[in-house]
């Protein structure tokens, strides 16, 4: 196995940190797009054009809610993305010979 | 904080090696856990000891007594502030920890409802005793010092299941034994029995959750 196998939508720093923070959260709960903003340490512009190429591939899922005056915006990793995730990660240890 | 470099344009993460991608998988990973703990190791480490304060004052303030009565009054508002802060602290925490996450791992406004009206049930029961003329042994000994831990445990183990998290569920079975077991200590010494117990399921605990927060995803 070599490194160019790895899942391209998800070896990117930027979005390998997005999914690894929702994939760490109990599997059904989702985070608040202000919360995800502030843990990933991104623009709200950039992080939206990654959050855009994971849902594309369905690996998220995003909620549009409103609260009277407030709109809240909730991100989720879907199973296909956690299945996704488990696969990365099961490359990884295989290219790095751990675990 | 952000210390990879990105690489957004590049389809295969440009030149960010399998070795950068197991250190970020893991920092990301436990910096998630640990900012979104609702219950942290040092919090419930704290309890631990707290629990052990408040119980083992409580047992000092009545060893010696013969026949049993009930603990001296002083040690009352060291305990109810005690408890307060203890309640206080750890809805503050679990809040601010799951602030913007929904689902199992947040604390609901309902959840704080619910565990306050629970004590405040289990001690208005306290009051019905007293005034059936229960024993004193029973209502200022055994029923406090085990019936808050046995119901709360069980509540808790009942929550924590329905939410699939095992190894709180565990943690609150095992406060709910030794609630139990303190009943078969005595009025005096079920104080101690359950301030020995919960220190050590609490501390039990926290090493589990720190164990959880560190665990690696992959060895990079």
């Amino acid at each position: 196995m070599t490194a160019d196998e790895l899942d391209p939508l998800i070896h990117v720093p930027t979005r390998l940190k997005i999914v690894a923070t929702l994939a760490a959260l109990p599997e059904g709960d989702t985070l608040s797009f202000t919360r995800l903003q502030d843990m990933i340490g991104l623009t709200p512009g950039n992080l939206i054009i990654h959050l855009r190429k994971l849902e594309e591939a369905d690996y998220i899922s995003s909620k549009k809610s409103s609260n009277g005056t407030v709109s809240i915006t909730t991100v989720a990793l879907t199973g296909h993305g956690r299945a996704a995730l488990d696969d990365y990660t099961k490359a990884l240890r295989a290219l790095l010979g751990g675990l | 904080m952000n210390p990879m470099p990105d690489t957004t344009t590049a389809g295969n993460g440009g030149n960010f090696d399998p070795q950068q991608a197991a250190v970020l998988l893991n920092q990301t990973t436990q910096q998630t856990r640990r900012r979104t703990e609702p219950f942290p190791p040092w919090l419930v480490a704290i309890r631990a000891v707290l629990a052990l304060v408040i119980y083992g004052t409580i047992w000092l303030s009545v060893r010696g007594q013969h026949p049993y009565h009930w603990p001296t009054a002083a040690v009352i508002p060291v305990v109810v502030v005690l408890g307060l802060v203890n309640f206080v602290a750890t809805v503050t925490v679990a809040k601010r920890a799951t602030s913007g996450v929904s689902g199992r791992t947040s604390v609901r406004t309902a959840d704080v409802v619910f565990w306050a009206a629970l004590w405040a049930g289990v001690f208005a029961v306290m009051g019905v005793l007293i005034g059936a003329g229960v024993s004193d042994s029973v209502v200022y000994g055994i029923y406090p010092a085990t019936v808050p831990v046995m119901v709360a445990g069980v509540a808790w183990a009942v929550v924590a299941a329905s939410r699939a998290n095992w190894r709180a569920a565990g943690s609150a079975t095992a406060a709910a034994v030794v609630g139990a077991a303190g009943a078969f200590a005595g009025p005096a010494g079920s104080w101690a029995v359950v301030g020995v117990g919960l220190c050590v399921v609490l501390l039990v605990n926290a090493a589990a959750v720190a164990w959880r927060q560190r665990r690696s995803v992959v060895r990079a």
